[in-house]
């Protein structure tokens, strides 16, 4: 069981070496789709034996690595995790069924987001910060491949703003290692990257409150918060479909899910003292990102916008230092990497048919393409939050968790959530509907259109599936997200 | 006299006059036979460094070996025998197969390794010398280029000045304690403090610190690419592991040293990078690159302290690696008729060696310091050295650098991945020694990023 973490998240390095090694197109797609598949099987498997009745980590495999600096390859898994991993792998395995007709470098395609898949995998399981940082950073080329390669015109400027971006956060971040393990170092008399003993450390407070602010800066820059967030709206316009989904979907929770595994537990008076800040932050997020969702004419640029407004509901969740609302914030993660990524797939499919990502070239398209209009539709409210889908469940936990002990900030985030239902009936009704707007002759071009094919479909049904079940039946999620919050902010089994 | 202490340096001086007795015996160019004899003469030195008994003392106590310094050595001449052995297919490409090359080579080596092991000022300035005036040598080679003489010079002059400068701040020190071991003692003379000044410009001359860096740019790029890797990386260990050395026993009596030093770290980090930004030329790049990393070194200097000092030496082997690996790749190109390390040569690398252009990527990524690859176990090292000794100014004046430099790194990247090729310059053979030199760099540079900790206790045990 335990080697079975070590299996999931290497399987996919190994297939991409494997790859780049045979350079055949039909053995890249097909071993990409079974690898991922396997994986999200292997996931699953793990997440339904894990027992969820007891505190602290499971599956956990420790080795030695480097033992004079106390660097060990740690892995464990909690409920968080579990749950974050099994969304990575399915969002890969949709992504790798998605892109069945890519025809640019498809070797070098699979490959690269076989990788990407090791490393996000890899971040939700390290327990060591040595190899947590190196996953953490894995994600950097290949993700910067993916944009510069397959990416629209101003791909290398995207890219590089992405790349110097993220680079920027995670030196701090590094930093912050390096303090707090030379502060263990300092008391201790031994240098240790271990997670589970720095939880046991007990910072002192002007510590707590310097690591907090490198560490916060690494994460922010991640998730993005408000005012360090520039990079997301290039990065996606510029990526192709894929990388858009990986990015939203998986990417920008290490951020969220960074500042719940270490901020919180390591740093717990730093965060109570940057609470003020924080939500600022957050408020800004939410509301600025929605309104600037509202203007956007480009349908990527939009829903970029509205992933930085949920992130921002995500981070108001994990710092109001309430159960109902970390485990809220965490069924955000989950929610919006399903929904975010189903609307990624939208504007890619609208992309393919129609090469144009801007709504005044759209329109009227919902009577020609039916299929594709109902899951359009769908993903959408996944993604404002509509009562029965997952993102409900999670804005009315964080709203619920927030109001008991910060009502005014919880009011303001609400209203920021009716932006949301704005941005995206708006978008939907001038890409699917206003018919009588749109021209003869692209009229004409809309009716040979085709609908979505079988490689688009199985990532729509798998996805929004999810997203149903999440927001049918939420107990027992919020029963497995529980189990992180109790060990993250303390009190009753 | 105990010779055993002497042996890594006797082996090396007999195979240097082999080669040079071989060189003047054989009637043609036989550059390649040469550069392998050599190859095997470092082999046989690396191999007799495990057979120094150590600590010892020899020479009248100017020479001592310990761990510290036989670990220094053995570096040096790996790094030494992976040049030479990836060289000999550019120099005749290029129509310069002197036989005089590889043996020149093995004397700066031996220079360097002399140095190292002193205890004493004027023996360390005799191996410097010694180093430096062949170095003068290898840049100049190619006696038909300007670009090449001008460099030579440059470098001749200003190193020139930087060994006097040595022996200025060796007399000084002289003239104040009475003794030129390293181990004098403060007066609190102005006169020693104004010698200490001057070591310290002088080594700082060496590893091309600002404000004494004028001669790096013009002779990274004038010298031969073989040579420049040389210049890159060899100096860099062995001046830094004499530059711990005399921090240790001489620069750190003197009250403001860490003022000096900071000062000259942060100068060397932000003007390195920035002038990185506007260089036409991806050699001249690497050579800016080569004056920002000695401002991150020299950071390290600020305190006497095992784990900065240990940070700071796996840093400097680490950076020699990735540098060889990418000077190595530069070397191979320049085979090429026409080739010119300017950007637009580089342009869509990928396409058309998509190995080559992945090495370099991967070189570079390195020097950015991106995970598993060694130098992010450095600048992690580092980071925690400045933490531990409170210096969280410097710490993040680091870390800015480095953000800044990751920027033209990745130019270099997108220019091999990103874009179009204009203009063909057609196919370019590796040879084997070059093959050998990059396999080696490209593995040990992800190696010593995954398992740093051999290195790192071997620095921690010897320091």
């Amino acid at each position: 069981m335990e080697h079975l973490v070590s299996l999931i998240i290497f399987l996919p390095l190994i297939t991409a070496g494997a790859v780049a090694l045979v350079r055949q197109e039909t053995f890249a797609k097909v071993a990409s789709v079974a690898v991922s598949g396997l994986v999200l099987v292997l996931s699953l498997f793990l997440f339904v034996s894990f027992d969820f009745s007891r505190g602290g980590f499971q599956y956990v495999t420790k080795v030695e690595w480097i033992p004079n600096l106390g660097i060990s390859y740690h892995l464990g898994v909690d409920g968080m995790s579990i749950s974050l991993i099994v969304m990575t792998a399915l969002l890969f395995f949709a992504v790798f069924v998605w892109s069945w007709r890519i025809e640019d470098r498809p070797v070098l395609y699979t490959a690269l987001f076989l990788m990407l898949e090791t490393a996000c995998l890899g971040v939700f399981s390290a327990l060591d910060f040595f190899l947590f940082y190196i996953f953490w950073e894995g994600m950097l080329i290949p993700m910067y491949f993916i944009i510069g390669f397959w990416g629209h015109e101003r791909k290398v400027y995207a890219a590089n703003k992405f790349f110097l971006y993220t680079f920027f956060g995670s030196l701090f971040l590094l930093l912050g290692f390096a303090a707090v393990i030379i502060y263990g170092y300092v008391e201790t008399g031994r240098i240790t990257f271990d997670y589970m003993e720095h939880l046991q450390m007990g910072y002192p407070v002007w510590l707590q409150k310097v690591a907090f602010l490198l560490f916060g800066l690494g994460f922010a820059v991640k998730i993005p918060m408000w005012p360090v967030h520039t990079w997301l709206p290039d990065a996606h316009v510029e990526a192709p479909t894929a990388g858009s989904v990986i990015l939203a979907g998986v990417l920008l929770k290490m951020g969220t899910y960074g500042f719940v595994r270490f901020s919180l537990p390591l740093f717990p008076e730093a965060s109570e003292f940057f609470i003020p800040l924080i939500f600022v932050l957050s408020i800004i997020a939410i509301i600025y990102a929605a309104m600037m969702a509202i203007a956007q004419t480009h349908i990527k640029r939009l829903i970029a916008y509205s992933s930085i407004s949920h992130m921002g509901i995500v981070t108001l969740g994990t710092f109001a230092m309430d159960k109902d609302a970390l485990n809220g914030a965490i069924y955000m993660m989950i929610a919006h990497g399903l929904s975010s990524a189903a609307l990624f797939f939208a504007a890619g499919f609208i992309y393919d048919r129609i090469h144009s990502y801007n709504m005044d070239d759209l329109g009227g398209l919902a009577r020609y393409i039916p299929n594709f209009a109902t899951v359009f539709m769908i993903s959408g409210l996944a993604s404002i939050g509509l009562p029965g889908l997952a993102g409900f469940i999670a804005e009315f936990l964080v709203l619920l968790g927030t109001f008991k002990a910060h009502p005014v900030w919880a009011f303001i985030a609400g209203t920021g959530m009716i932006l949301g239902a704005a941005y995206f009936l708006y978008m939907y009704k001038k890409t699917m509907l206003e018919e009588e707007t749109i021209t003869d002759d692209r009229r004409a071009k809309w009716k040979t259109l085709k609908d979505l094919e079988v490689h688009h479909f199985i990532p729509f049904v798998t996805i929004l599936a999810v997203a149903f079940i999440m927001g049918l039946y939420p107990s027992p999620f919020v029963k497995i997200f529980t189990h992180t919050a109790r060990m993250v902010l303390g009190g009753e089994l | 006299m105990n010779w055993n202490a002497l042996l890594p340096e006797l082996v090396l001086s007999i195979g240097i006059l082999l080669v040079f007795t071989l060189e003047i015996l054989m009637k043609e160019r036989h550059q390649r036979t040469l550069s392998l004899v050599a190859f095997l003469v470092l082999v046989a030195s690396a191999f007799s460094v495990f057979f120094v008994n150590y600590p010892a003392r020899t020479l009248f106590d100017g020479f001592s070996v310990d761990g510290y310094n036989l670990l220094a050595k053995f570096l040096m001449i790996a790094v030494t025998g992976l040049v030479l052995i990836s060289s000999y297919d550019y120099f005749s490409k290029k129509g310069s197969p002197y036989g005089e090359i590889p043996y020149l080579y093995l004397i700066a080596l031996l220079g360097f390794m002399v140095m190292i092991s002193s205890e004493n000022l004027a023996i360390v300035f005799v191996g410097l010398e010694l180093a430096s005036i062949t170095m003068y040598i290898l840049v100049g080679l190619f006696r038909r280029e300007y670009l090449s003489k001008e460099g030579a010079f440059k470098y001749l002059v200003i190193g020139t000045t930087g060994t006097s400068m040595f022996v200025l701040g060796s007399a000084l020190v002289y003239g104040s304690t009475g003794t030129i071991t390293l181990s004098a003692k403060n007066t609190g003379d102005p006169i020693f403090a104004l010698g200490v000044l001057f070591l310290i410009s002088a080594l700082a001359l060496k590893v091309s610190a600002v404000p004494f860096h004028f001669w790096t740019p013009d002779a990274y790029e004038g010298a031969p690419t073989p040579t420049t890797s040389f210049l890159a990386t060899v100096p860099k260990i062995g001046v830094y592991f004499l530059f711990v050395k005399l921090t240790i026993y001489l620069f750190s009596t003197l009250p403001s040293w860490k003022v000096v030093l900071a000062v000259i770290a942060v100068a060397s980090m932000f003007y390195g990078n920035l002038m990185a930004y506007v260089q036409r030329s991806v050699k001249r790049l690497l050579a800016y690159s080569s004056i920002a990393h000695a401002g991150y070194f020299t950071v390290a200097l600020t305190s006497v302290d095992r784990v900065l000092i240990s940070a700071l030496l796996f840093y400097v082997v680490a950076y020699a690696v990735a540098t060889l690996g990418a000077f190595t790749v530069l070397s191979v190109l320049e085979k090429k008729e026409g080739w010119t390390h300017s950007f637009t040569d580089f342009k869509g690398l990928f396409r058309e060696h998509p190995v080559l252009a992945s090495m370099l990527a991967l070189f570079l990524f390195a020097l950015i310091g991106i995970p598993p690859m060694a130098v992010f176990v450095g600048k992690l090292a580092i980071f925690m050295g400045l933490v531990k000794i409170e210096m969280f100014p410097l710490a993040v004046l680091f870390a800015l650098a480095s953000v800044i430099s990751a920027g033209y790194y990745i130019k270099v990247i997108v220019y091999m991945f990103l874009h179009d090729k204009e203009r063909g310059y057609g196919g370019v053979e590796v040879s084997a020694g070059e093959s050998l030199t990059l396999v080696v760099t490209c593995f040990g540079v992800i190696l010593l990023g995954l398992f740093p900790g051999t290195l790192i206790g071997l620095l921690l045990r010897f320091l």
